[in-house]
């Protein structure tokens, strides 16, 4: 019985981080692609104005 | 010069860390005689305790630099340093009652060091909050800031509150009094596992710096384009 508190302990732990670091990652990757779109979108835009 | 320790370094020299401090505590640091097994539990939540605690000291400073300088990074360092400080607060909370049941037979008591702990955990969901629900430019900066100033009572008063006061909670191992103090082997493991769990918060710090500064990049991005 003592050793499922071990169990949990560690178990919650490593969900807990293992998930924050996930939504982290997520939150990047969502952010950067939507720099990425818009910047491609600038872009075009951009261009025949240039020319 | 380019800096060597990047992100993937950092992730790398983080995750060698914790494997090493889950052997030492799994395999190296001898049994307690009278909780047993349990005990092991101490060096995650020391750890995660210390973090938590230390996050809320680099608020503070991140607080004070930002309404000093209007420093940007400052600011960003801070609302960093509070979300990944709460979420080592998540753990503490979480691995404290898991211990205390099979040690005390209780799962939580409102004793100083709990409670003082409980409060710091609401504290850093105040500074959270308020980052998101305030819109207005600058305004949940500077009161963020305040929160992060005025809650470093608490957190002092969470690390001396055994010290201060007698609780349920145990005595200070580091800095105790006579008869403190932990078998060298449990010291060793200890103090491995609180340097894993803060090169941890450090890697998660600069995620969460990364995402601020992208969000900055777009929000001016997309002002730019509006303009």
């Amino acid at each position: 019985m003592v050793n499922t508190y071990l169990f949990l302990a560690y178990s919650l732990v490593w969900l807990i981080f293992v998930a924050y670091a996930w939504t982290l990652s997520r939150r990047q990757a969502r952010l950067r692609r939507e720099l990425d779109e818009l910047k491609a979108r600038v872009g075009r835009v951009d261009s025949p104005a240039k020319r | 010069m380019r800096n060597a320790f990047t992100p993937a370094v950092h992730l790398a020299v983080t995750l060698a860390w914790l494997i090493v401090a889950l052997f030492m505590i799994f395999l190296y640091a001898p049994q307690e005689l009278t909780m047993g097994e349990v005990q092991r539990i101490f060096y995650v939540h020391f750890s995660c305790a210390i973090t938590a605690l230390l996050g809320y000291c680099f608020v503070f400073l991140g607080s004070m630099t930002y309404l000093a300088r209007r420093s940007r990074r400052a600011d960003d360092f801070a609302h960093a340093a509070a979300e990944v400080g709460f979420v080592f607060c998540c753990a503490v909370l979480v691995t404290g009652p898991l211990w205390a049941k099979p040690a005390w037979g209780i799962w939580w008591t409102w004793d100083a060091r709990l409670t003082s702990t409980f409060i710091l955990w609401l504290l850093y969901i105040a500074y959270l909050m308020l980052r998101v629900y305030l819109v207005n430019p600058g305004r949940a900066e500077v009161l963020s800031a305040v929160v992060g100033i005025i809650g470093f009572v608490d957190a002092v008063i969470d690390y001396m509150a055994i010290r201060w006061w007698r609780t349920q909670h145990p005595q200070p191992v580091i800095g105790g009094g006579s008869g403190s103090g932990l078998d060298p082997r449990m010291w060793q493991t200890a103090f491995v596992t609180l340097g894993a769990f803060l090169c941890l918060y450090g890697y998660l710090v600069r995620q969460r710096m990364a995402v601020a500064e992208t969000r900055r990049d777009l929000v001016a991005l997309r002002r730019d384009i509006a303009a």
